[in-house]
């Protein structure tokens, strides 16, 4: 029987990812749709879909095999490096040391890309709308699939996680269908905080298990430790911002 | 081809991102490591280690980071 403090920050953190990453392939998915029609965009990003789960049904699996600790070590270290380095990164934008993601911006790129293709050749140019919502969506989906693994694999938590990574997909484009634009206002750097947070605190976590370690307070551990790294994060913004400022100056 | 390079990339690029961010966070769970397993200390000390180290190297690399070069 799963606990409510097991399974709801992984199944959290795997919506709030995938929230992220499904705006971020979304945008392209819709300019490839606006230059070339729907079929091809529709089609890519199912191909995409179709490889992403395959890679979820096929690895999700194995890594139960994997013995526990040897398991947590690994996908420890592996989710303090990506979750350290999302909360790096949306530290560094919320500084305005590096600029944030613009939605807007990526669906005109990739719009005029689309368009000089089409003025240099008109053969195949369904096909090369196709692959670039696949690639797309499986570039995108990749960190998905990795934080549902990660969070889901060695507790048997691998079906809630792809329940809120699901979620998400559905949520965004049910949006995305409404809107019919890109989806410039969802507050992505926040998001992306919010979820390198987790990641991070997860990371740390696991890898003590991995170590050998039995944390105070069990699961509710993660909450403390996942403060710990909201209040670095927000620490590094300051001391990033300050140090932006005096430079100019 | 390009597709399985730009898989290969971004699978490097998830874990990869800044070198000394990774160097750093490596090098934190080796010392965790072998205050647990070599020095035979209380895995909580490795815990602490795990604990401190990570978010003050966060600090440490934002700050760097967003000063001069």
């Amino acid at each position: 029987m799963l606990s409510w403090s097991t399974a709801a920050p992984a199944v959290a953190a795997a919506f709030l990812a995938s929230t992220v990453e499904v705006v971020e392939a979304f945008t392209i998915v819709l300019a490839v749709a606006t230059m070339r029609g729907w079929r091809p965009a529709a089609l890519g990003a199912a191909a995409g879909l179709g490889l992403l789960a395959g890679a979820v049904v096929l690895f999700g699996p194995l890594l139960d095999r994997i013995p526990l600790h040897a398991l947590q070590l690994v996908i420890g270290v592996l989710l303090l490096l990506f979750g350290m380095g999302w909360l790096r990164k949306a530290s560094l934008r919320a500084a305005g040391v590096i600029p944030l993601h613009d939605e807007d911006a990526i669906f005109a790129t990739e719009a005029s890309q689309l368009g000089e293709a089409a003025s240099r050749r008109q053969q195949n140019l369904d096909w090369a709308a196709g692959i670039t919502a696949l690639k797309a969506v499986v570039l995108e989906g990749l960190e998905v699939v990795f934080i549902v693994i990660a969070v889901g694999a060695g507790r048997g938590l691998l079906v809630p996680a792809s329940l809120g990574a699901l979620a998400a997909c559905a949520l965004v484009l049910a949006i995305g269908a409404l809107v019919h634009r890109p989806l410039s206002r969802v507050p992505e750097n926040t998001l992306k905080f919010a979820v390198g947070t987790m990641l991070a605190a997860f990371g740390v976590f696991w890898t003590g298990e991995g170590l050998g370690l039995a944390w105070p307070a069990g699961d509710l551990a993660l909450l403390p430790i996942a403060a710990l790294f909201l209040f670095a994060g927000l620490i590094g913004a300051a001391l990033a911002r300050k140090a932006a400022v005096e430079i100019v100056v | 081809m390009k597709l399985v390079g730009d898989l290969l990339a971004e699978l490097i690029g998830m874990f990869v991102g800044d070198r000394r961010l990774t160097v750093g966070v490596l090098a934190i769970v080796a010392v965790a490591g072998v205050s647990i397993d070599v020095a035979g200390l209380d895995p909580l000390v490795g815990g602490s280690v795990l604990l401190l180290g990570c978010p003050l190297l966060l600090i440490d690399n934002v700050r760097r980071s967003a000063g001069p070069r």
